[in-house]
Order: C-alpha cells, then sequence, then structure tokens
C-alpha cells in the first residue's frame, strides 16, 4: 500500500478546519476518555475484590464503586465519541479500512458493551445493600461478567487502532493469498505491551481517583477515621504498584515499535509521560496528610489528568511518526475547506454553554453530596445565576438554530 | 494512474451489511427519540410540580428516569455511536462524507450530549433533595440540551437524503448543505412521533404506579400527548413526503416492499387507538400492553420506517453525490469533488480500485469467477445481499438466468450506462461485464456459469494455438 494509495482513500470534502485543531481536541478528548475508562476499569475490579467480603469497609468501598462505575461508563460512552469523531476525520483512510478489515468484531464491540454494561447494571440492582456486610452478595457472576465484557471491548478497540498504523498488512489481510474474504471476523494485529499498558493504568488512576474520593468523604465528614485511612492505604498501594507495571509495560511498547523508529522510544513526548507518571505516583507520598486534609487531596487525580494528556499525546505522536515516517502519509497535507460558521458554533457553545452548564450541574451535584441525607439543598444566589444563565444561553441556542436556519431556508 | 478510494468491502453472508446498520439505526431511534421526548416531558412536568406543588410528579419522573437509564442511556448511548460503527464497515464513504462536511455540528452535538449524559443523572438523583425550583431548572436545562441534540443530528440525516438546497453543489458551504425543507419537515416530524414514543414508553412505568387517582392523571397525560402526537405526526409526514426528492417518490411507489405501508397505517392507529383506551381508563393501562405498544412500533412503525429511508435515497448513500456502491456518481464543485465515473469508464474497477488483490487485476478464465465476486462486493452487495438471505439477493433480480451473454449484456446496456431507474451507474468495462455476469449466473445456475468460462478457456487455448506458428515464425526469420 503506497501513499499514493492512501491519499485516495482520503475523503474528498476535505476538512473544515486546520487537522492540526482535529488533533489537538483528539488527544485531549481521548485523554478525558480514556481517564473515564480507567475508573470504570478500576471501579469494577474494585467491586470484585471487595463485594463478597464480610468486612464493613470493603463492602462500603464496593458498595460506592459499583456507582463510581455505573456512571463511569455513561461518561467513557459520551466522552468516547469525541475522540471518535475526530479520528475519522484526519485518518479517514487508516481508521476505516481497520474497521472493515475486522467488521465483524466492530459490530460485536456494540453488543458486548452493551451486554456489558446491562451486566454491570444487574448486579447493580441485585444488591441494594451492597454496603451492609449482614447481606449476601448476589449474582457475582454478572460482576465478572462485566468486568470480563469491558477488557473484551477495549481490546477489541486496541486492535483496531492497531491495525491503522500497519497498511502495508492490509491487503494480506483483506485478501490472503490473493482470495479475498470480506467478512471481517479476524483480528489481525495486537500488541499486548500496549494493551497492557493503557489497562494496567486503570490501577494508578483509580489510585488517584480514591485519593480525591477519600477527600470528598472528609471534607463532607461523611466518614470516619478508619475508613479514611484504609481507603488511603489501599489508593497508596493502587497507585503505586499499579504505577510501577504501567511504567514497565509503557517500556515494553517502546521496546517493540518497529525498527525504523526505534528512537522514538527516547523521544521527548515519552520521556515527559512517563515523568508526569512517576510524579503522580509519587504524588501523595510528598504531600503526607495534606491529601486528606485539604483540597490537596484532589491534586493526584488532577496531576493523573494532566499525565494522561501526555499519554494521549504519546498515542497520537507515535500515530504521526509511523504514518508518516514509515508509509509517506501526512496529515497535514488533508486539503482545507475553512467554515467559519460551524467553527464559530462549535468553540462558542463548547466554552459558553458547555462551560456554564456543567460548571452549574457539577457545582449542584457537589454541594448536595456534601449536604446530610434528609436535608434539602438550596443553592446559593451566586449559583442560581449560573444556573439562570446556562439555561438562557440553552434557549439563546435553539432559537440561532431556527432563526439561522429559517433565513438560509427562505433565500 | 489515478486511484479510486473505495476501501475494502465487508460483506455480511448471513443478513447482508445493509440490514446491519438497519437493526441498530431501529433500535438507536426507538431509545434516542423516547429519550428526548422523555427529556422535554420531565421539563414540563417539572414545572407542574412546582408551580402546583405537586411532589408525586417528581417521583414518576424519578421511576421514568431510572428505566431510561438502562433503555436510552444505555441501549441508546451505545447505539448512537453504533450507527457509525456499523456504517463505518458497512459504508465507510458514505459516513465519511457526513464526517467531513458537518464534523462541527456532530462536535456541538457531543457538547450537548455530555450536558444531557450528566443532566439525567441530576434529575433523576436529585429528586428531594435539592429545592423545587433547581430541581425544575435543571430539568428545563436538560430537556433543552437534550432536544437540542435532535435538531443537530436532523439536519445531517435530511443531508444524507438530499443537501439542504440545491446550491450547495455549485457553492458548498456548510449551512446550504444543512438547512433546507426537508430538514424542517423532517425535524417537525419526528419531533412529533417522539412524543408517541415517550407517551408509549411512559406507559410501561406509569402502569406500575399504585395510586389510582395519580396514575389516572399520568396516563390521561400520557394518553394526550400520544393522540396529539400521533395525529399530528401524521400530519407532518405527509409534508415530509412532498419535501423528498423525485428519485425517493420513484422508489417509494415502485420498491418499497408492500406490507410497510399498510404496517405503519395499521400501528399508528393501533396506538391511537391503546391512548383511546387508556385514555378513557387508566385501569387499561398494564405492563404488557405498553410493553406491547412500544414492541409493535419498534417493529412495524420503525423498521418499516428506516428500511424505507435507506431505500428511497438510492442510488445515492449520503448527500446525492456519493452513491451507494460508495463510488463519487457527480461533481460537486462547491466543494471541489469530482465524479469518479469518468476515471471508471476509462480504466475500470479493477485497474483503478485500491483494494483489489494483484492476481485479480487482469481477467482470465481461471480467475473469472473471483473477479466477478470482487465486483459484485464491490458494486453490488451494499444493497444487494450475495447469499439467499438478507437484502434484497442479487440472484432474483436475474430471474435464473443461465446465459452469461444475456446478463453481461444487461450489465453493459443499463447498469453501465446508468440507465436503470434506482441503481448507480456501474461503468464497467466488457471484461469487467463478463466477469461479474459469470459471477451472478454462477449464484444459482454454476453449471451454465462454468460452461462459460470453459468457453472462454476454450477460445483463449485457441488463440494461443494460433498465435504460435506466427511467432515461432518471427523467431525463425
Amino acid at each position: 500500500m503506497n501513499s499514493e494509495m492512501l491519499y485516495a482513500l482520503r475523503d474528498v470534502a476535505g476538512v473544515p478546519s486546520h487537522p492540526i485543531v482535529f488533533l489537538v481536541l483528539g488527544v485531549l478528548t481521548f485523554a478525558l476518555h480514556i481517564a473515564a475508562v480507567q475508573v470504570m476499569l478500576g471501579g469494577t475490579a474494585l467491586v470484585l475484590a471487595n463485594a463478597f467480603s464480610r468486612n464493613p469497609m470493603r463492602r462500603r468501598l464496593a458498595a460506592a464503586m459499583t456507582t463510581t462505575a455505573k456512571i463511569a461508563v455513561s461518561v467513557a460512552v459520551v466522552l468516547g465519541v469525541a475522540p471518535l469523531l475526530f479520528v475519522q476525520v484526519t485518518y479517514d483512510p487508516f481508521w476505516y479500512t481497520s474497521n472493515v478489515l475486522s467488521a465483524w468484531w466492530v459490530v460485536g464491540f456494540i453488543v458486548l458493551l452493551i451486554a456489558g454494561y446491562m451486566a454491570l447494571y444487574f448486579f447493580y440492582s441485585r444488591n441494594h445493600h451492597l454496603d451492609d456486610p449482614q447481606h449476601d452478595t448476589r449474582s457475582g457472576w454478572s460482576l465478572v461478567a462485566a468486568l470480563a465484557l469491558f477488557l473484551v471491548v477495549g481490546f477489541i478497540m486496541h486492535v483496531l487502532t492497531q491495525q491503522m498504523l500497519s497498511p502495508e498488512k492490509w491487503m494480506s489481510w483483506y485478501a490472503p493469498g490473493g482470495v479475498i474474504e470480506p467478512r471481517g471476523r479476524t483480528l489481525h494485529d495486537y500488541n499486548l505491551w500496549r494493551f497492557g499498558f493503557f489497562i494496567a493504568l486503570a490501577a494508578p488512576v483509580t489510585g488517584a481517583w480514591l485519593f480525591a474520593y477519600r477527600r470528598y468523604l472528609s471534607a463532607g465528614q461523611l466518614a470516619e477515621a478508619n475508613y479514611l485511612q484504609w481507603v488511603g492505604a489501599l489508593a497508596s498501594k493502587m497507585l503505586n504498584i499499579g504505577g510501577v507495571i504501567a511504567l514497565v509495560l509503557l517500556g515494553g511498547w517502546m521496546a517493540t515499535l518497529p525498527a525504523n523508529i526505534a528512537g522514538f522510544a527516547t523521544s521527548p513526548i515519552v520521556l515527559l509521560s512517563m515523568a508526569l507518571l512517576l510524579l503522580t505516583v509519587a504524588l501523595p507520598t510528598v504531600l503526607g496528610q495534606r491529601t486528606l486534609h485539604t483540597s490537596l487531596g484532589y491534586a493526584p487525580f488532577a496531576l493523573g489528568a494532566v499525565a494522561l494528556i501526555a499519554v494521549a499525546a504519546l498515542r497520537e505522536v507515535l500515530r504521526w511518526t509511523v504514518l508518516k515516517g514509515i508509509h509517506g502519509y501526512d496529515v497535514f497535507t488533508y486539503p482545507v475547506h475553512l467554515d467559519w460558521y460551524s467553527n464559530v458554533l462549535f468553540f462558542s457553545t463548547f466554552a459558553l454553554i458547555g462551560g456554564s452548564t456543567l460548571a452549574y450541574f457539577l457545582t449542584i451535584a457537589w454541594k448536595v453530596g456534601q449536604t446530610p441525607m434528609g436535608q434539602i439543598y438550596t443553592p446559593s444566589a451566586a449559583i442560581d445565576r449560573i444556573g439562570t444563565v446556562s439555561m438562557w444561553l440553552v434557549g439563546l441556542w435553539i432559537v440561532q438554530f431556527f432563526v439561522v436556519g429559517f433565513v438560509v431556508w427562505a433565500q | 494512474m489515478d486511484w479510486v478510494g473505495l476501501y475494502p468491502t465487508w460483506y455480511e453472508p448471513g443478513v447482508g451489511s445493509g440490514w446491519v446498520v438497519g437493526i441498530m439505526a431501529t433500535i438507536h431511534v426507538l431509545a434516542s427519540h423516547t429519550s428526548v421526548g422523555a427529556a422535554i416531558l420531565f421539563a414540563y412536568l417539572a414545572v407542574l410540580a412546582y408551580r402546583r406543588n405537586q411532589p408525586q410528579l417528581l417521583d414518576y419522573i424519578r421511576k421514568y428516569g431510572m428505566f431510561l437509564l438502562v433503555f436510552s442511556y444505555v441501549i441508546g448511548s451505545i447505539t448512537g455511536p453504533g450507527i457509525w460503527f456499523t456504517t463505518t464497515v458497512a459504508s465507510p464513504r458514505g459516513i465519511s462524507a457526513l464526517i467531513h462536511s458537518f464534523v462541527w455540528k456532530w462536535a456541538t452535538e457531543w457538547v450537548f450530549f455530555v450536558i444531557e449524559v450528566v443532566g439525567v443523572y441530576l434529575v433523576i438523583y436529585l429528586v428531594g433533595r435539592v429545592d423545587q425550583r433547581t430541581h425544575m431548572r435543571i430539568a428545563v436545562i436538560f430537556g433543552m440540551a437534550s432536544y437540542t441534540t435532535m435538531l443537530i443530528i436532523l439536519g445531517i440525516l435530511s443531508f444524507m437524503m438530499v443537501p439542504g438546497k440545491e446550491v450547495w453543489f455549485t457553492e458548498g458551504g456548510y449551512l446550504n448543505g444543512f438547512y433546507g425543507s426537508n430538514t424542517f419537515a423532517q425535524l417537525a416530524m419526528r419531533t412529533a412521533f417522539m412524543f408517541t414514543m415517550t407517551a408509549v414508553v411512559g406507559g410501561i412505568v406509569a402502569a406500575r404506579i399504585t395510586d389510582p387517582a395519580f396514575k389516572r392523571e399520568i396516563s390521561r397525560k400520557l394518553a394526550w400527548l400520544g393522540i396529539v402526537s400521533s395525529i399530528t405526526g401524521a400530519a407532518l409526514f405527509q409534508w415530509y413526503i412532498r419535501t423528498l426528492p423525485e428519485t425517493a417518490h420513484l422508489v417509494m411507489d415502485n420498491r418499497l416492499p408492500s406490507y410497510f405501508q399498510p404496517a405503519i397505517i395499521t400501528v399508528l392507529l393501533g396506538i391511537l387507538a391503546y391512548f383511546v383506551m387508556t385514555l378513557i381508563s387508566s385501569r387499561t393501562l398494564v405492563v404488557w400492553g405498553a410493553s406491547a405498544a412500544t414492541l409493535s412500533i419498534l417493529l412495524f412503525g420503525l423498521w418499516p420506517e428506516e428500511v424505507a429511508r435507506e431505500s428511497i435515497r438510492k442510488p445515492w448513500v449520503a448527500g446525492q453525490y456519493i452513491y451507494s456502491n460508495q463510488v463519487v456518481g457527480r461533481d460537486v464543485p462547491g466543494m471541489n469533488i469530482k465524479s469518479e465515473i469518468p476515471l471508471l469508464e476509462t480504466h475500470g474497477f479493477l485497474k483503478t480500485q485500491v483494494f483489489v488483490p494483484n492476481e485479480l487485476r487482469v481477467v482470465t478464465p481461471d480467475n473469472m469467477l473471483k473477479v466477478g465476486e470482487s465486483l459484485a462486493l464491490t458494486t453490488c452487495s451494499n444493497c444487494h445481499s450475495l447469499s439467499d438471505t438478507g437484502m434484497r439477493p442479487l440472484h432474483r433480480y436475474f430471474g435464473g438466468a443461465t446465459n452469461v451473454t444475456e446478463v453481461e449484456n444487461y450489465l453493459r446496456g443499463a447498469l453501465s450506462t446508468g440507465a436503470t431507474m434506482y441503481m448507480p451507474m456501474i461503468p464497467l468495462k466488457p471484461e469487467e461485464a463478463e466477469a461479474l455476469a459469470v459471477f451472478i449466473v454462477n449464484m444459482k445456475q454454476p453449471q451454465a456459469a462454468i460452461a462459460h468460462i470453459q468457453h472462454k478457456a476454450a477460445l483463449a487455448q485457441a488463440d494461443q494455438a494460433a498465435a504460435l506458428p506466427a511467432t515461432l515464425t518471427q523467431e525463425v526469420r
């Protein structure tokens, strides 16, 4: 598959902004998505590890993580839409080919993800008293199934991403020996180091999440000291051990890069990612008890998020290096047909409506969480104002949709 | 030489790739329309609850919302990207055309998705945890944000059928592609029917209400919502029909299965009768009845509607410039898009298509059947199953033809020239048409296909033999 053929696969309509815009947004949204995925995996694994114990602390954590994992799946799905969109814009020849070559699994991804999510919901619905050690935990099989299915769909996504990088093998996958095999039933390529790295990251990311969870409980005086201490110890363990394992796997991934781009393993983006991951692992030790008693308890997860942005950038730079360096495909030469209206509409919606509404929603959620059960939370006037502004902004957006639409239609 | 950037083909022999997309889309439409309608219903009920101080309405919101978490926010939110995934593998250039024209619209929709997903959890779990006024405001934001997702996707769906304005072809411009008569007609119609779905699915939850007076109140609200929206939707459907391009009308009149129209009308009348029944007596609102009504909408309303929507776009799959077989079939000067038909007319598919094994780029008696299969995959399988099952099996369109030459003549005379209604222009070179004809005949009459191949092989041998003495003579000289 030469570069001429690869360029021929590009969409004939071009792109409505410079490709760098989509690449940057792809990196940022992938980092958010993978963070949610890792909390989902880590949370589900924690439920599995603790839900069958008679220890009240472990059961309490299992109950909290069941809710966390359930919401994390929703968040992971909705956040995953954005990087999926952007990869289609810039890397359409590679993404579409890779998908078609394993089409059966692409469709299976959806079915298995629904099954995994339903299994998690089923476990949740069967164990409303999970935090009470007096109650037996029921339908553990559904939890195992959920975790297994999440890992399978993760692996499918890994394969699709991996297959993108090997255009030289596409023809042999599509028509082995010259005979076309169009059913797409095979997963052709994988790198277990790379897959393992992203899965192993679930441990430190969830560890950092547990530090935030602990601080949240502590700030609202929602838990006893021994529970907070136990959660802190568990979080440290996950962060330290999981972080080291993830770094080893990252090393393995870098060591298995093709020989002609082996130098990438010591490139600045790889070193930066490693440094940020190490810093995230080390931060709770540096901060000590301040992670419990001050808002610095949220710092490990915040720094972890920054580290994930670096990892997402690493992944993107590697893709560019492989496709440009080995296959001669330069994403930056994609023809641009700039469309100002749609650019402005997206960025203003993202910043204004997304910013204000999510700020309002998340502040309310936060404050309610800190309000003792049985009490009604009433927001302050300032928070109310953000809500009113958000409501008007969304309303205004709908009005502009129809006004612009009718004007265009009438012309 | 230039390449035609066709992707590899995915072919699912059991049901065909088209039906996989159809199944995914049908499920998604039910889940997503219900959730958008429910979000607006929740906003309305939250306002009522606040103004009339009726907290039990919030309890209904909570219960319906919990149901939707699985029904819409698990199944619906995953089948949404699921449509991307299935169209990616079934029609990569079709989805690519939409993505590249409307990436920012989709990205904007994504912002509202995020708001919607956070919002639904708040609307459900904050009942009784925040003051009613705050809950009302959250519900209103959630309802409006949810509806914007429909506003956005409807423009894109309409573009699939036909770009908003004709001028888009010559001048381009995202707004010209997005807005048009079909956009607003489809939006109005779907808005109405989404409330029908919301009312039907809401009945599954309302049926469980134990307080008879409250159940009566909710079932009446749902029944009125359903009656008004069904009748309005049916009326708006007429408007929608008038905004369809002429080609769509031709397909509707001639090619849709005969049971589609009666099925949709029967479902509509049945649903109306169901709502009237539950309006008269809320005791008739039972879980199995509401579930059966939901299922009937899915199977006899949405499935024919989605299949029809897919069919009436033919021969196009997106924007009336990408053929259903993925070839760019017309110039779009406004977007600097050039038709690929002239290139295919000059060089054929085998020489220009990226994903053709080198062994199949030149037709010989030995590879004729395989070449035919490759061409059938590329040019036919998006719309026609190559087996006995699935969407529009290909062999049925040739009436059990046993003569390769007859089929070849049809392919060259009617198909290659674009003279067949609803079909893309498929400019096959003569040897390509012959190979495809062999494959088509082979599906039902393998002996006839083999006989043709043997005949071709014999002719080739004779030609070789005839050419041999001349060659030898030349060498001697």
